[in-house]
């Protein structure tokens, strides 16, 4: 039920609008290559003063930047492992548990943009 | 006003229940509501510090009333968190709901001032009996089982807190609520309570099962009070208390792995919380001046984010009725002001530099490489790009971009944007300048957070996180959203020991049927024979006329008579 191409926008609010350029072909590759860019320059950054934390290696250049991509990877590799072991159908827990249960319509205001 | 000055701040929110049943429901309920927690708070601003309002009870003195800058800053963020839930729950219009909340920040602003024991456990229990409420709203079958299960655990925190406190008094003859040394039993009893309460690993499943099941304000609500209560109870009684260190960094760690994989997007949240608490634990732990301060502006600002969180998730859920990221994504399109306000809250947590996160955090992770622990200290950096991992990518990726749900809901109704808006101003006030946040603090601070080296490593940490979620996800490496449950702790005894009290009791209803059913054909055997002995065909038990008695009598006498004779 994605966006189709004829869907009018006209009717969504101005910022929703703006920020649709996020979905235009080949933004997403703009952003990409920004964050390379600009991850490029915080590494150099750490060349242009002088460090003093309180662990040496705090002192190595990047340090930051490298801990956070290679933990950050990691976190999400042995988080994908762990769902294979602790993975269940959303009725696991039957009707003891909200997982499988729709939320009572009565206390939402479920309303479309344009008012449908 | 000079009654105001004389009343414990707990009391207001429990004097306003009869003023707002009086009143008609609906706006004036509402307004009551806000207004409240406003007076509060101004009355905390303004009272002086010292002990006040004792009150004598079973040969007891309660102290209701310490105001010192550790619980004047925790009662001021209460305040400012009941205001703006109350806000957000402005269209509610449920009696038991705005009751709930009422007597919720008021029994957890009543601990945080209550300078006994005794008196926090009754304000502990109170915020334990009225939370409740705000998950049995729901008013579904699995919204009231869900809520038993937390007030048994909440009870049962209570319970564990005032036999420590027993224990306590017989042992030092007060009931005093100051610094503790681990040691006795009492003391690892309250232990134990802050602990259950705060979400220590392992006792921390309460937590991630309930928030997910309470209304969609009612997890708002509950977002702020119960766990940095439990914050502030320790960092009053086990600050320095080195074993917390190692506990609050295993609360940042473990969280974060399961936060990636959950897939209702206010459970993720849930995880994030607990994550974020292990950064305050490990602030008491270390016990420092710098430490404490760390935990009591974090937990300032941890309130807040989490609270904008939480409002950005719920407005999707009130509109959608959902928050699972599987069935969400694109919502920017006709819901872009909460979008934002989701990404304020987003990079505050996440500590990005001009937002509240990063003032705060980085005096924990400072004390901690102070005063060296370099474990801890990577520890805590790495859950900080954990962090940014589940709260700061997830929840806002995964609901308002990604891939196109489809859903097109209208934006946020008007109450709700103004307390996201209020609750944001504050993220980026407190970030971009901190120092009435740290004039509040409760030690003298000279920190500069906005340093070249803490501001680049910062975002080089957070950036090459942002690099490598982009890399996982364009290779298709990132595990999708997915409907599915993940299976935590809480599988002991929700499962596990159901299970084991099920088989148990099939064995021994066996054994016990079998041995009635023995003990019954024995039964059955004996009266069998008793049957046959003297039952009535048979000789034994054939009814004799007198006469016959008589004469077996004179027979019998006769035989006597004859061997006497003999003999």
């Amino acid at each position: 039920m994605a966006q189709s191409p004829s869907e009018n926008t006209d009717t969504h609010p101005v910022l929703g609008r703006i920020l649709g350029w996020v979905d235009r072909p080949g933004s997403a590759n703009r952003i990409f290559w920004a964050l390379v860019v600009l991850c490029g320059g915080l590494f150099l950054a750490d060349f242009t003063y002088h460090k003093h934390g309180h662990f040496a290696v705090e002192n190595v250049p990047g340090f930051y930047g490298i801990y956070g991509f290679v933990m950050f990877t990691l976190l999400i590799l042995v988080a994908k492992t762990l769902r294979i072991f602790i993975k269940r159908p959303e009725d696991y827990y039957g009707k003891a548990a909200v997982d499988s249960e729709d939320y009572p319509a009565a206390q939402l205001e479920k309303v479309d943009h344009d008012g449908a | 006003m000079m009654a105001l000055d004389m009343m414990p701040t707990a009391f207001l929110f429990l004097a306003a229940a009869p003023v707002f049943l009086a009143l008609p429901q609906g706006m004036l309920r509402a307004m009551l509501l806000l207004l409240v927690p406003l007076i509060a708070g101004w009355q905390i601003w303004t009272l002086p510090e010292g002990t006040f309002a004792q009150v004598q009870f079973l040969g007891m003195t309660l102290d209701m009333m310490r105001v010192d800058k550790l619980s004047r800053v925790f009662g001021l963020i209460f305040c400012l968190a009941a205001f703006l839930g109350n806000l957000y729950a402005w269209h509610v219009r449920d009696t038991v709901q705005q009751l709930a909340a009422l007597f919720y920040a008021g029994s957890a602003i009543g601990a945080v001032f209550a300078g006994d024991l005794v008196t926090l456990f009754f304000y502990w229990e109170g915020t334990a009996i009225a939370s409740v409420f705000l998950i049995w709203a729901r008013r579904t079958e699995a919204a009231y089982h869900t809520g038993l299960r937390y007030l048994i655990i909440q009870i049962t925190s209570g319970v564990i807190l005032l036999a420590g406190t027993a224990l306590l008094f017989r042992e030092t003859g007060s009931i005093a609520f100051q610094t503790m040394t681990l040691g006795s039993l009492g003391t690892w009893l309250i232990f134990l309570s802050f602990g259950m309460k705060c979400a220590f690993p392992l006792l921390h499943n309460w937590l991630q099962d309930s928030y997910p099941a309470a209304t969609v304000t009612g997890t708002v609500i509950l977002s702020a009070f119960t766990t940095k209560l439990a914050v502030y109870a320790l960092a009053r009684g086990f600050a320095g208390t080195e074993i917390l260190i190692y506990i609050g960094a295993v609360m940042t760690l473990f969280p974060i792995f399961f936060a990636e994989i959950e897939n209702d997007l206010r459970r993720v949240l849930a995880y994030s919380l607990n994550n974020q608490l292990g950064f305050m634990v490990v602030g008491i732990g270390v016990g420092t001046e710098l430490a404490l301060n760390g935990t009591a502006s974090h937990a300032f600002a941890h309130i807040l984010y989490k609270a904008l969180l939480f409002m950005s998730v719920g407005a999707v859920l009130f509109r959608t009725g959902t928050s699972k990221a599987s069935e969400l994504g694109g919502l920017y399109r006709t819901m872009p002001r909460t979008a934002m306000f989701c990404l304020v809250g987003a990079a505050s947590i996440s500590a990005f530099p001009l937002f509240s996160g990063f003032v705060t955090k980085s005096l924990i992770l400072d004390a901690t490489a102070v005063e060296h622990y370099p474990v801890i200290w990577a520890v805590l950096v790495f859950a900080s790009a954990g962090v940014l991992s589940h709260s700061g990518i997830k929840i806002p990726y995964f609901t308002f971009f990604a891939h196109d749900s489809g859903l097109r809901p209208k934006e946020a109704p008007i109450h709700m944007q103004l307390a996201m808006g209020i609750t944001a101003f504050f993220c980026v006030a407190i970030g971009v300048y901190p120092e009435p946040l740290y004039a509040l603090l409760p030690y003298e601070v000279e920190f500069h957070p906005y340093t070249t080296s803490h501001v680049v490593g910062q975002l080089q940490l957070l950036c090459f996180a942002l690099l490598a979620f982009a890399v996982l996800m364009r290779t298709g490496i990132h595990p999708p959203e997915i409907r599915a449950i993940n299976l935590d702790t809480d599988w002991v005894y929700r499962r596990f020991l159901p299970r084991v009290i099920a088989q148990l009791s099939g064995t021994v209803g066996q054994i016990w049927s079998s041995l009635e059913d023995s003990i019954e054909s024995r039964l059955a055997r004996m009266i069998t024979l008793l049957y046959r002995l003297h039952g009535s065909e048979t000789g034994l038990a054939r009814p004799m006329r007198p006469g016959s008695m008589v004469l077996w009598v004179a027979v019998l006498l006769g035989v006597t008579l004859v061997v006497n004779f003999i003999v």
